[in-house]
């Protein structure tokens, strides 16, 4: 059904100009990594600077925007403006690992992750319309509920993109190769860790997520769990990760075995996000676009 | 860590299955899987409908092992206590020994457990052990915590830790995973969810719960005085098709005097005596039939209220029993409209009849104190209400905070500890072995060693 009451505004600008930026900041990330010119990644380090700064004036336009067209709220309520603040949170998680790291070769696996995001919003997340909202919409809980979620998801990302730094990595260190891309990279051991830490991160915000979602469909429907679809992906996921730290911290699983959970974590977490609300009905539907 | 070289019983073997990480991650991927397929194969739905989705076979095959209605099913709820037993074990397992080593930490920093920690050092300094050991006690105590000093023969050993929590948790997450499935049990044995479909005016005492199989009696009345649905408006001004608040105006009936009274909304339920009243959604224009209840002595003023057609299920009306509407015909034997109702008492054989509306007396040949007529067949708009009493809710919310707190805890807490042995050495001087340890983040811990370890090292005399 076409939203009534649809307005798109200046925000919508700035996310494309965000989307942009990403686009850019990939290829000066890949160049540089291919180059091996540091100089270049540099750029890239503050491309990403620019996108993080044009999504947050974006994300702040958008809500006061939808105010002053009557249907103020905050802006994380529908697919389009879901993907643009995950997008944002992959961009400062990045910009954290990096500094943190010393290394500048993560941008180059991580930041198109959120380009995609954005390329995602821009053609499918429902052309940025400002919609109000319906009223099992309409709650405090949709705040922590949807940030919580996020920033987890946003940390699964990160994991993700460097498990497949890892594999390459630990590939060529096993190997004893000695020239191409890969050289660069940090060695597999620190990779690893961060394939952990990203994901030590992100459990308890994915675990608080659910749980806020749990309080708010308590107070919205009297069920706190209903085994709904998109319910039941996010414990998937859920579980996934559980047994992932499982593995790590009691058993001591580390390099390829654990990338590749962390790879298969990040794949349940886009299906939880994405394809629950493209394949299958349920009360996220709504969300979804 | 159990004992290799012991022979084995059946019991030990069992026990050690049960405490295995193996059977932890393998339940865990076990219980992703199953949900995957819960979430692809629709629950609950009617066999006609699978019939449409699937082959005859697979139809059988996926009914006959519950997956139309997987989380109810007997293994996936085996699922569930196989992982609850998996933690409760490993906790039996394990707790002692993290106890152990909270109760007794090792004080004594001897030679060869200083060769097994990979942070250690070493120097010689000038003067006596007693005076060392106060200057590093004082020494710890600000660049690290307050040790606790042990007298070993001519040598002092100075222990200091932080962070002891962290070791517990892991015990406090599984804890709260318990926790979380008691409350869920609570819920279901104790608690009832319904829904309610209750027409302007109406009041109700009655819930139907389990799909309206069963009648719940909430013990007073709630009342739906009144029912607006709000739309959005566009930027002429004209309401548009969206909804933008749907409200119902309750009232809860104790004895027949209004108690409470709260106009609900999504997200903002009225709670009256444990249940929740949950604004959920409503129904215009749907058939009801408007029913008259009177006593057979006419000791009692008439009550109306409506039985909607649309539901089919069971309606609890006070000193009647339970009300269903069978069938409705327009023109009945030639008497007008009738409606088909089966009345069931509590320890009474259930009565079918029918009721025209041209004959208000056809119910007083079931003989019972309470006589029920047909007034009439009308368009209402009812709201749609669900209902809910579940007392273990706060369990599970008690559980969800221990979930965070302890993942938090396991996560981001380490349990730091740092020993100094001072032992006497040739020609007035002392030998000096400093160590660390720490449970998780160790690069950042190897950093804060060295700083202390360097603090010491440096202190003058």
């Amino acid at each position: 059904m076409e939203p009534t009451v649809a307005n798109i505004g200046n925000n919508v600008y700035f996310f494309d100009f965000t989307m942009i930026l990403l686009g850019v900041a990939s290829v000066v990330y890949l160049v540089g990594l291919y180059g091996d010119k540091p100089s270049i990644s540099r750029g890239g380090t503050w491309i990403c600077i620019l996108a993080a700064i044009s999504s947050f004036v974006a994300l702040g336009l958008r809500w006061v925007e939808s105010y002053q067209m009557g249907i103020g709220r905050i802006p994380v309520t529908n697919l389009y403006e879901s993907l643009v603040f995950f997008a944002w949170a992959v961009v400062l998680f990045h910009l954290f690992v990096e500094r943190k790291y010393h290394s500048l070769v993560f941008g180059a696996f991580v930041i198109p992750i959120a380009f995609a995001t954005m390329v995602f919003a821009h053609f499918k997340g429902g052309g940025g319309a400002i919609t109000p909202l319906n009223p099992a919409l309409q709650s405090y809980w949709l705040h922590a509920h949807v940030i919580t979620c996020f920033i987890g998801y946003a940390a699964f990302a990160v994991s993700a993109g460097v498990a497949v730094m890892y594999l390459l990595k630990a590939k060529q260190e096993a190997e004893k190769r000695t020239s191409g891309v890969v050289t660069l990279f940090p060695a597999a051991k620190q990779l690893d860790e961060l394939v952990y830490k990203a994901i030590i991160w992100g459990f308890p915000f994915l675990t608080a997520g659910i749980i806020t979602g749990a309080a708010w469909a308590n107070y919205a429907w009297g069920t706190y769990w209903s085994w709904d679809p998109k319910e039941t992906w996010s414990l998937i996921v859920w579980l996934v990760y559980a047994a992932f730290l499982h593995a790590r911290v009691t058993r001591g699983w580390h390099g390829k075995r654990a990338a590749i959970l962390s790879i298969v974590g990040f794949l349940s977490t886009i299906m939880c996000y994405l394809g629950v609300n493209l394949f299958l009905a349920g009360l996220h539907s709504y969300g979804g676009g | 860590m159990v004992d290799e070289k012991r022979a084995q019983s059946p019991i030990d073997r069992a026990w050690e299955l049960l405490i295995s990480l193996k059977l932890a991650i393998t339940v865990l991927i076990l219980l992703a899987t199953a949900s995957i397929f819960g979430t692809i194969i629709e629950q609950n739905q009617s066999i006609e409908k699978y019939s449409q989705v699937y082959e005859d076979w697979l139809v059988k095959i996926l009914n006959s092992t519950g997956m139309f209605d997987m989380y109810h099913s007997l293994w996936f709820n085996g699922l569930l206590v196989l992982f609850t037993v998996n933690l409760t074990c490993c906790t039996i397992d394990r707790l002692p020994r993290v106890l152990k080593i909270v109760r007794n930490p090792k004080k004594i920093f001897d030679e060869q457990f200083e060769k097994s920690l990979s942070l250690a050092g070493k120097w010689r300094k000038k003067g006596s052990v007693s005076e060392w050991s106060a200057r590093y006690t004082g020494a710890l105590a600000s660049a690290f915590t307050a040790p606790v000093v042990t007298n070993d023969g001519e040598a002092v050993h100075l222990y200091a830790e932080k962070g002891i929590i962290s070791r517990f948790g892991v015990y406090i997450t599984h804890l709260s995973i318990i926790i979380i499935f008691l409350g869920a049990i609570i819920g279901n044995v104790i608690g009832y969810k319904g829904f309610l479909g209750l027409p302007i005016g109406d009041a109700a005492q009655f819930i139907p719960v389990r799909g309206g199989s069963d009648l719940k009696d909430v013990g007073f009345k709630v009342r739906c005085n009144n029912f607006w649905v709000e739309y959005y408006r566009d930027q002429f001004g004209n309401p548009t098709e969206q909804p933008k608040e749907y409200a119902s105006d309750l009232s809860i009936l104790e004895n027949g005097r209004e108690v409470v009274r709260k106009k609900i909304v999504v997200n903002d339920p009225l709670r009256y005596k444990g249940v929740w009243f949950y604004q959920s959604s409503y129904g215009q224009d749907k058939p009801s039939a408007r029913m008259l209840l009177r006593r057979a002595d006419g000791s009692m003023p008439p009550e109306t209220f409506h039985l909607l057609f649309t539901r089919g299920e069971a309606f609890g009306v006070p000193g009647m029993g339970i009300v269903r509407i069978l069938d409705f015909q327009d023109n009945f034997e030639g008497k007008g409209q009738a409606i088909q109702v089966q009345i069931e008492k509590p320890g009474q054989q259930s009565v079918t009849e029918w009721l025209p509306a041209a004959d208000p007396e056809a119910d007083r040949k079931r003989g019972d104190a309470f006589i029920v007529s047909l007034q009439g067949v009308e368009q209402v708009t009812f709201t749609g209400l669900q209902v809910a009493h579940d007392p273990g809710v706060n369990t599970v919310w008690l559980g969800c905070t221990l979930m965070v707190i302890g993942i938090m805890i396991a996560f981001f807490m380490s349990h730091q500890r740092v020993w100094v042995r001072i032992t006497p050495a040739p020609e007035g001087k002392v030998d000096v072995a400093v160590g660390g340890a720490a449970t998780r983040n160790r690069l950042a811990f190897e950093n804060k060693f060295e700083k202390i370890q360097g603090e010491l090292k440096e202190l003058q005399s």
